[in-house]
């Protein structure tokens, strides 16, 4: 049994990085010893959201990106995770859809490069896209191989037997049994390319500026109440999913 | 399946297809003709094999420690992650990207970081330089517990999983019953089992460390690089002559790791057959 001031420690440890980081982004002039910083100001979220910076710009590009990556990852391996699960070699398919994650996505990144700068698709948003997909897409389809089941496949038939045509089956019976699986799946793609820098920095030739790769470049620069601001904003959009995750998805 | 080949083996295959020909000087800027010498340099020198070895060492440290830790948690109170504040809390750490948990080691845990701070205010050092090299020092420290902050809540949440799935509460109630005391339960039936079942998890988890990048990128020293870092590091120096050698590096980290996850895994699949 944890004891109550075992379970406010383990509480405050893990409030304690958000609690920083957000300190952090309203602070200014922090020298060693101050335990905390001397200024406390709205500057740097005005500085950086009032479009004297382009931190809006990769906002809104990272979550373009994000989007769009969660949209093609989950509607292109909700299909191709049917053909695997009912493939006579399911196991040896789904050993394919594996070898990305054995792969470190950086050394993957740097593998390709070669073939991103022939095809011009190098700092181009579209070259992020793909290469992220080269991610994304195999974990959709590990995600979806366990929705399509004998349980599906007999519902899928259940609804031909009474008439339905193969469309009728897909919008009437698959997809509102689906309508979780999808959700948790879009989330799921969406935090891998929300959280993506080495393949997206590398293959981006720093051209693609993400909120990864602007958190890195004021890391860099020395400017903590920058980059601490900017990761604020990096965790934003996944404590609102896992909220929405948390309240929606478990509890219906 | 067209498409999921091209989405998935395709680029790996080219990948490795032009690591193997940029690396015996077949292919790539200043070509020189078909040659093993970056092979054998690779081979022979000592940086990569000391930077095989600090990953696995940064891996094995993180690994261990963070099982440690979430094994104690769920064995001592498998219950209170099921339901309760805590049950919310813990999926909490799982929103910080690995960037974000870098910089807040960083800024935590380096000589003018918050505790170096706390504990100069406390009196028990008397400014930076007694604080300990914690972060880009040639243990990996920080990298280890920027991975051990990550990797902890994970495992919580695995193991509380199995936990209810495959009712160890019963089984230790039974353990109990047969006059088993509550370290003997656990130490004979609760991990074993719970070790047993997270088996492949912890195999993929370990490879995930060993590739990690944006962690030891910030918190890592120039000397042992881990082995993505060091990739990296090869392939955008400005000598042309680093790169075969990149390539070579990316090549011998794959077969490695596909290796030992075939002989790892196969191991285990084996041994759960025979039972």
């Amino acid at each position: 049994m944890l004891r109550k001031p075992l379970k406010y420690t383990f509480a405050a440890a893990v409030l304690f990085p958000f609690a920083f980081l957000l300190a952090l982004s309203f602070g200014q002039n922090w020298r060693f010893p101050a335990v905390l910083p001397a200024t406390w100001t709205t500057d740097n979220w005005h500085f950086l959201l009032a479009g004297q910076s382009d931190l809006g710009q990769s906002l809104l590009r990272s979550l373009g990106i994000s989007v769009g990556i969660a949209t093609v990852a989950t509607g292109l391996s909700f299909f191709t995770a049917k053909h695997i699960a009912y493939h006579p070699w399911r196991e040896r398919w789904l050993t394919v859809a594996y070898f990305p994650y054995v792969f470190a996505p950086v050394i993957l990144a740097a593998t390709l490069q070669f073939y991103f700068l022939r095809l011009g698709l190098a700092g181009k948003v579209g070259g992020v896209l793909l290469a992220q997909l080269f991610i994304a897409y195999p974990f959709g389809v590990i995600f979806f191989t366990g929705f399509w089941n004998e349980r599906m496949r007999a519902m899928e038939q259940l609804s031909a037997t009474l008439g339905g045509n193969g469309w009728q089956t897909f919008r009437r019976v698959l997809v509102p049994a689906a309508k979780g699986a999808l959700l948790v799946c879009f989330f799921q793609t969406f935090l891998i390319s929300w959280f993506e820098y080495g393949l997206t920095s590398l293959l981006g030739v720093g051209k693609v500026q993400t909120l990864t790769v602007k958190v890195f470049q004021y890391i860099g620069e020395a400017n903590i109440f920058y980059a601490a601001l900017a990761s604020v904003l990096l965790v934003l959009p996944p404590v609102g999913l896992l909220w929405v995750n948390k309240r929606v998805l478990f509890k219906t | 399946m067209a498409l999921f080949l091209g989405l998935t083996a395709l680029p790996l295959a080219f990948g490795i297809g032009y690591s193997l020909l940029h690396s015996t000087g077949l292919a790539g800027i200043g070509s020189e003709g078909f040659t093993l010498r970056h092979w054998g340099s690779v081979l022979t020198g000592s940086e990569f094999w000391r930077s095989l070895g600090f990953s696995c060492w940064v891996a094995a440290c993180s690994i261990g420690l963070a099982l440690g830790l979430a094994l104690a948690a769920v064995v001592r109170g498998p219950e209170r992650w099921q339901r309760g504040i805590l049950s919310w809390l813990i999926y909490l750490p799982l929103t910080l990207p690995a960037m974000v948990v870098a910089f807040l080691v960083f800024q935590t845990l380096s000589g003018a970081g918050f505790a170096s701070r706390l504990v100069y205010r406390l009196g028990l050092t008397g400014g930076i330089e007694d604080f300990p090299n914690w972060v880009n020092d040639p243990w990996g420290v920080g990298i280890i517990a920027a991975h051990v902050l990550m990797a902890t809540p994970f495992f919580i949440i695995l193991f509380s999983n199995l936990y209810q799935n495959e009712r160890l509460g019963e089984y230790a109630q039974l353990a109990a019953t047969l006059g088993a005391t509550a370290r003997q339960s656990a130490r004979r039936v609760v991990v074993p089992v719970l070790l047993r079942q997270a088996f492949p998890t912890l195999v993929l988890y370990f490879i995930f460390v060993m590739g990690s990048y944006e962690i030891p990128l910030l918190l890592g020293s120039q000397s042992p690089q881990m082995v993505s870092v060091l990739t990296i590091r090869k392939l955008q120096r400005f000598d042309l002559a680093d790169m075969p050698q990149a390539y070579v590096i990316g090549v011998l980290y794959t077969v490695f790791v596909v290796g030992a996850v075939v002989f790892l895994l196969r191991k285990k699949s084996g041994e759960r057959s025979l039972v």
